[in-house]
Parts: structure tokens; sequence; C-alpha cells
């Protein structure tokens, strides 16, 4: 048996399947969609998805399946091609059990929703847009999925659209995603002139990459996964419903960014400034969002922030020049980030849409499982040894700690990491324990299958996932193995450090203390001032600037003063001098006559 | 007085010597002095006056100027004027009879004092023997000068056309206006000369006829003219544009040689 042909077949099958809700109710009447066909139909994918990921760890084969070539130009081809290596076939199946999960867990969510059947079919779209970009090899057919689930992104955020947030916030996605998708189509024309192909397998490049295409790359990924700069997109994405929350903004779009640096990972690695600015940017957006999720008072926007700073922390790792360990974060950061968006779902839901968690507490006794399932998230996030979170973290800070780069960048990162620990705990100790503070008359039942099944079973996964997939694959660059003992246990030290500060810090909450507003509170607050300074400051600029431009610059100026109106003045200024000179005396005529002769002789001589 | 116009003008396009030029020059003035001061009006009275005083110096100065080259050759030649001072100042009198920059004061005045025909006769007529003049005398003529003044025609004329309401003066200028254009390529290619004053003529004419037709002096009089004669009020149009110089029409073409032949010598 053939196992390429098995590989290939299984792949393709794997998309079809995943496209046929889309088909089946164009073709007949009587195919409608209902949300527990399209969770099924993700179900049965991720099964499929399941034999590719097997024969490709049993045989390490790769393949590269080329569909169609548009031939654009006659020297320029597009061919439109899948790349089934590692990195795509191992996310493939995470991806879909991610996703079959947040379905399930959609199907209760979202049963008040009259609207329901639309809502799971822009989430197919979406995952067909995502893993589209995946499984590209071309970066064309890459930047169609990037544009894709922008654009359901964008949809979905905006789902429940007669809240003006909402809308704000679908905006805010689109346009900080678009300033990126300008570095992207950058790179691309660079591509497209230097080497002459958009294909990611013949993106070697002998010698240094100039560093203009890898600064635009890193502009697309900085828009795509929120590093600081254009980051305030994230939070306010918090607007839409949860399972969009934990779909896009958790584990697949947001990775997209990072999916992208890691596939263009050849191009990178040789220019030490683009891996640096790699290094310092993700370092400072881990630690600012970190710092901003430890006053927020929102759970969705505490694991909002969460995830900006893990996708800062998987920056780090692309600068550290390790894709492959960025992609193991990916996939453990994955499983465990969906589940706390999704226990996260089900409290708000059982609290009756209550978000502020000033307001909830002693959640553990009344939501067991949820909340079991929230703490595993939560220590699998801070890197609790052999959960998912250590086997990826833990070896980024290892890695960190014994290279020679910028400790500028480690010590930012570790700071983060404590952080991380903070607001965790924080949120774990305000939602789950001590004395209830939620309205008395709430009835919470979390007995429905759809609600417990998805979240144990990523639970599950965040527990084995970790363990299972570092000890399938060989890594291609050998983690550093010998360190002292300080720097190898450094991340479980800070994060203790954190747990206790944490800890501490939470029997504010007991104590009914009236928090000051000092200063650095109020940094942490409006997060960082960010939002606040650039929102009003760089449109209103760029949109006086546009008019001053149109109508200053063009009206006024050019057609006024310097144009037809100009020319039409300085004639009438001519003119009117001239004609108080014609003042008809004849003496005064004779006499210029004799004057002008004189000077055409005198002229002449 | 028409006849005697005609043959002063005869006299002087077909004379050899000066002195039988200067005669011709002379009998026009004569000849047309009654014809402006026909009507008796103060403001044609006027007219007369500053027309014969300008004509008599030059006159006056095209006499010296013919006396001085005499003096220096020893011949009346019109063709062999070659002393250079004579040159300049019978430059300067051919100026001030057609009423060339800075010469022009008197023209716009004199042209608004006389009846419409006699407007015509004064800008078409009488400005021939003086071309004609410079036509024969063109080789020996001082470039400079005549560029100077020619260029300040064009521009002079077209400024002080904007700013007026009687048609006449307005006429005038640009009667000025094409006086400078003629000028200007006299000293390379006098031909093309002779070929913008008999264009100039033809559609001055047409102009002056058809105002002449619709009494009309003033703009405000042109406003109303379509209503009476409206064929009349587009034909209007047609020749004040080829006066202007507007591509398709007539006008154009002299301006367009001129400037051919100016880019050739390299000046334009």
């Amino acid at each position: 048996m053939d196992l390429s042909l098995v590989l290939n077949t299984f792949t393709l099958l794997t998309l079809t399947t995943l496209s046929t809700p889309i088909i089946f109710p164009l073709l007949s009447d009587s195919l409608k969609n209902t949300p527990s066909t399209i969770t099924n139909t993700v179900k049965a994918s991720f099964l499929i998805s399941l034999i590719p990921m097997t024969i490709h760890i049993h045989s390490g084969s790769e393949s590269l399946i080329t569909l169609w070539e548009w031939k654009f130009i006659m020297t320029f081809k597009i061919p439109i091609s899948l790349k089934l290596d590692f990195y795509s076939l191992t996310f493939l199946p995470i991806a879909l059990f991610v996703s079959w999960s947040i379905l399930q867990f959609a199907t209760w969510y979202m049963a008040s929703d009259p609207h329901a059947t639309k809502f799971f079919t822009y989430l197919l779209l979406f995952l067909i847009a995502m893993l589209t970009l995946i499984v590209a090899n071309n970066l064309f057919v890459l930047f169609i999925g990037w544009e894709g689930v922008g654009v359901m992104s964008f949809l979905l955020i905006s789902w429940w659209h007669g809240r003006a947030e909402a809308n704000t916030a679908a905006l805010q996605a689109i346009l900080y995603n678009r300033v990126g998708d300008v570095g992207l189509i950058l790179c691309l024309a660079w591509l497209a002139y230097t080497t002459n192909t958009w294909e990611i397998q013949q993106l070697n490049s002998p010698h240094q990459t100039p560093t203009l295409p890898l600064l635009g790359l890193i502009l697309a990924a900085t828009g795509k996964s929120a590093q600081f700069g254009l980051h305030p997109w994230l939070p306010a994405a918090m607007e839409g419903p949860t399972p969009v929350s934990a779909l896009l903004h958790s584990s697949t779009m947001v990775v997209a960014g990072i999916f992208l640096l890691i596939r263009t990972h050849p191009l990178l690695s040789s220019n030490q400034t683009a891996m640096t600015t790699c290094l310092c940017l993700g370092a400072l957006s881990t630690l600012f969002a970190a710092t901003c999720a430890l006053t927020q008072n929102d759970i969705k926007k505490i694991i909002a922030f969460s995830t900006s700073s893990q996708l800062g922390l998987m920056m780090v790792t692309i600068g550290l020049n390790l894709p492959q360990l960025a992609f193991l974060h990916i996939s453990t950061h994955a499983f465990f980030k969906a589940m706390l968006f999704l226990c996260s779902g089900s409290i708000i839901h059982n609290l009756n849409g209550e978000q502020d968690i000033r307001k909830m507490g002693g959640l553990q006794k009344m939501l067991p499982t949820t909340t079991s399932c929230l703490t595993i998230g939560n220590l699998a996030l801070m890197g609790t040894p052999f959960l998912a979170g250590f086997y990826s973290k833990d070896q980024i800070i290892e890695c960190l700690n014994t290279s020679y780069l910028n400790s500028w960048a480690l010590i930012l990162t570790l700071l983060a990491t404590s952080f991380t620990a903070v607001y965790t705990i924080r949120m774990t100790v305000l939602v789950q324990t001590g004395f209830t503070r939620i309205p008395p008359l709430t009835p919470m039942n979390e007995n429905n299958p759809a609600i417990t099944s998805p979240i144990t079973r990523l639970a599950l996964g965040s527990i084995m996932a970790g363990l299972l997939i570092t000890s399938y694959i060989t890594p291609t660059k050998t983690p550093p193995m010998t360190m002292p003992l300080s720097i190898k246990i450094t991340a479980l030290v800070i994060t203790i450090l954190g747990i206790i500060i944490a800890l501490e810090l939470s029997k504010l909450t007991q104590t009914l203390i009236l928090t000051k507003q000092t200063p650095l509170y109020n940094f942490s607050t409006s997060l960082g001032y960010f939002n606040l300074l650039t929102h009003r400051l760089t449109t209103k600029t760029l949109l006086t600037g546009g008019q001053n431009i149109a109508s200053h610059l063009v009206d006024l100026s050019w057609y006024k003063l310097l144009g037809p109106e100009g020319l039409a003045n300085l004639q009438l200024t001519t003119t009117k001098t001239i004609t108080t000179l014609h003042s008809g005396l004849i003496k005064a005529y004779l006499s210029s006559f004799a004057l002008s002769l004189l000077i055409i002789l005198m002229s002449a001589h | 007085f028409t006849a005697s116009l005609l043959l002063g003008t005869t006299l002087t396009i077909s004379s050899n010597h000066w002195i039988m030029a200067w005669a011709g020059l002379e009998i026009n003035t004569l000849a047309i002095l009654p014809m402006i001061s026909k009507s008796h009006h103060p403001r044609a009275i006027e007219a007369a006056t500053k027309y014969f005083l300008t004509q008599a110096t030059a006159s006056a100065l095209l006499l010296f100027s013919s006396m001085i080259n005499a003096w220096q050759t020893g011949q009346w030649d019109i063709t062999q004027l070659t002393n250079p001072t004579s040159c300049l100042i019978l430059t300067s009198a051919i100026a001030m009879k057609l009423g060339l920059v800075p010469f022009h004061f008197w023209f716009p005045e004199v042209l608004q004092g006389t009846p419409l025909t006699t407007g015509l006769l004064l800008s078409t007529l009488m400005k021939f023997p003086p071309i004609t003049l410079l036509y024969m005398t063109s080789p020996s003529l001082n470039p400079t000068v005549l560029t100077s003044m020619a260029i300040l025609s064009t521009a002079l004329g077209g400024w002080m056309g904007l700013n007026q309401t009687q048609i006449r003066k307005i006429l005038a200028f640009s009667s000025i206006s094409h006086l400078g254009w003629m000028t200007i390529i006299i000293s390379y290619n006098p031909k093309l000369t002779l070929l913008n004053f008999y264009l100039y003529a033809l559609m001055t004419t047409a102009t002056f006829l058809t105002l002449h037709s619709t009494k009309a002096s003033k703009l405000s009089t042109l406003m109303t003219t379509w209503t009476k004669t409206p064929t009349l009020n587009a034909a209007l149009l047609l020749t004040l544009l080829s006066l202007a110089g507007l591509p398709p029409l007539t006008g154009f073409l002299p301006k367009w040689l001129i400037i051919q032949e100016l880019t050739k010598q390299d000046m334009a």
C-alpha cells in the first residue's frame, strides 16, 4: 500500500468533508444544515484527519499536492498547491479536534439564537479558510486563507450587531488586520520580484535576505497575532459570542501570524535584524498584555490578554530561531486556551450573562466540572510541570535563558511569566473560591452533555497533548540539555513567586477596602493608555491631513491662487495699471514718443 | 477724399525715392483728416488733432532719416537704407505711423473718435504704406529694436484690450497686437509679415463692416444684436475668433507660420 497515496487521499478527504455542509444546501432544498449536522461533519473530519497524521508520525512522509496551476503571466506561475509536512499534518487534527469541541459547546450556547444555523455556517467557513491557510504551499493560497479568516472574524465578532460596541470591535479587528496585510503584500511583491515564485518550499535564500520584506512579514504577524502596536483589536474582539472567542481568538486565527513566520522561517533565520525585532517585539507584547490582564475585571478580557501574552511568547520563540518550538507552543496552547474560553462561556451563561469576576465567587461548589477544568486549564497555562503547557513553555524559557541574545527580552519575558501566574491565580480565586457574590436566584445547570463533554475532552487534551506531541516528533534543533540548576528551575520559581504574590494580593477582596487609584493601577486598567492615545490621534491626523490636501491644497491653492483664477487676477492687475497710463493727454504721449526715440538711439550706440 | 487716399497709397507703394514715399504719406494723412472729423463732434475733432500731430511727427522723422541717409551715402533709394542711425529713426517713425508700442498711445483714442467706416480705413488702408516701407527696408533694420517693440506690442495690446467696453478701442488694441506679430517676423521672413497683414486686413474689414451694419459701438450694444440679426451675430463670433487666432480658423495661419519661423531662428 502506497503510503503517500493514502496520505494524500485522506487529507483531501478531510478537506472535502469539511466543505460538504456548504455545498449540499446549494444543491437541493431538502438538504438543510442544522447545528448538529455541522458538528458531526467536523467530528468526522477530525477522525479522518487522524490517519494522515499517524502516517506522517510513523514514516515521516511528507507530500506536496498540486491541484491546478494559474497561468497568470507566462513567466510567473501560481500553482495552487498544498504542502503536507509536519506542521500542517499535525495542526490539522488539533484544529479539527478543538473546533469539534467548540462546535459541540456552541450547540448549547447558541441554542436560543434564532439564526443558529447561520452562526454555525460562519464558523465552518472560518474553519475552511483557516485550514486553507495551514495547508497552503503557495503564499498566494495562504493569502486567500489569511483574508478569509479576517473577513469571517469581522462577521463573527459583530454577530450581535445590534450592540454598538460589537460593531466597533469588528471594525477594529478588520482595520488592524488590514494594516498587517500591507506588510504581507509587501513581502509577496518582493518575493515575486526577486525570486519569481511564491512557493514555500522554494523560499530558501542562499544569502542574507534584505530586511524590508522580512519587516513586512513581521508587520503581518503583528497585525494578525496582536503583537504590541496592533494589538487593541484582540481584547475588543471579546464582544463576539464565546464560541467565536474560543475558536478564533485563542487557538486558530491569532496563531495565523505566527504560523506565517514559521512557514517563512528559512527567509527569516539569516537576517539578524529581523530576528532581534521578533524577539523584542514578542517580549514587549507579552509583558504589556500580562500587565494589562492584572487589573481586568471581565473574565473574557483576562483570557484574551492571556492569549495576547502567549502570542508574544510565541513571537519570542521565533526570535530565538526555534520555529518548531513555537509550533509546539501553538499546538498545546490551542487546547488549554479553547478550554478556558469554553469554561468561561459556561460560567457566563449559567450566571445569566454575568461577565464580571467581582460578581462571581464560590463557583467551585456550584459548577464542579466547569471549575475543575478551569483549574486544569489555568495550571496548564502557567506551565505546571508535566501538563501540556509545561513542555512548550518551560522549554522556551530554558532556551531563552541559555541563549546569548538580548537580556532585556529575557527579563521582560520572565516578568511576564510571573504576571501570568498572578492574573491566573487572581481569576481562579475570585471566580471559584471564597464566598459567593452572585445574585441569589440564578438557575445553574451544567449537566448538559453538550457542555461537559467538550470541556472534559479538551481537559484531557491539555493534560496529554504536550506529552504526546513531544514524544512522537524529532526536534530539528537540539534543545539545550545542560544548564545550571538555577536556570533550569527559573520558570518554576518565578511562577511560584507569582502565585504567592497573587494569593497575598487577593486577600484584599476579603477585607472590603476600596482599591486606591495609583498611576500603576490606572496604567494597567486602561490598557496602557494605548487605545486612548492612538485611536483618536492617528485617525484625526490622517483625516485632517487628507482634508487639507483635498480642499486647501487642491481647491483653494491650485485652483484659486496658482491656477485659472490666479492667472486671471494677474491679468487684471496688469490691465488696471496700464489703463491708468493711457491718460489721453497728447502732450504726455508726444513726450513719451520723444523719450522712446532717445532711448532707442542711445541703446543702439 | 477716397480718391486722394488711393492716390497717396499708390504713390508710396510704388515709389523708389524717399521724397515720393514721404509725399504719398503726407497726402494720405491730409486726405483722411476731414474724414475723421466729418461729424464735428468734439471727440472727433480731438481724434483728428491727435492723429494729425502724431502723423506729422512721424513723417518729419521719416524725412529726417532719409536725409541722414542721403547725407551719408549720397543716394535716396529706399532699398539702400544703410546708415544705422537712419534705420533706427526710420523704425521709430514707422512705428509711430503704425501704432507700435511705445508709440501707440494715439491709436485707441483716434479710433474711438472716428465713425466706423473711417476707422476701418484707418486700420487697414493707412497701415499699408508704412508696412510696405518696412518691407522694402527690412534687410537693414535693427532686429533687436524691432523684436522688443513687437513683444511689447503684443503683450500690451492684449492687456489693454481686456479692460475696455468700447468696441473701437478693443479693435484698436487688437490691431496693435497684430502689428506686433507682423513686426516680429519682418527681419527673418518678410513675406510672412505681408501674409499676416493681408489676413488681418481681411478679418478686420469683416469685423468693422459687421459692426457698422449693426451700429454697435459699445459692448452693451453688441449684446442685443442677436435678436436683430442672428446670422450676422454668429458670423461675427467666428470672425472675432479668427482674429484671436483660434486654430481651425484662418487667423491661426499667420501665427503658426510666424512661430515656426521664429523657432527656426532659435528665438521662440
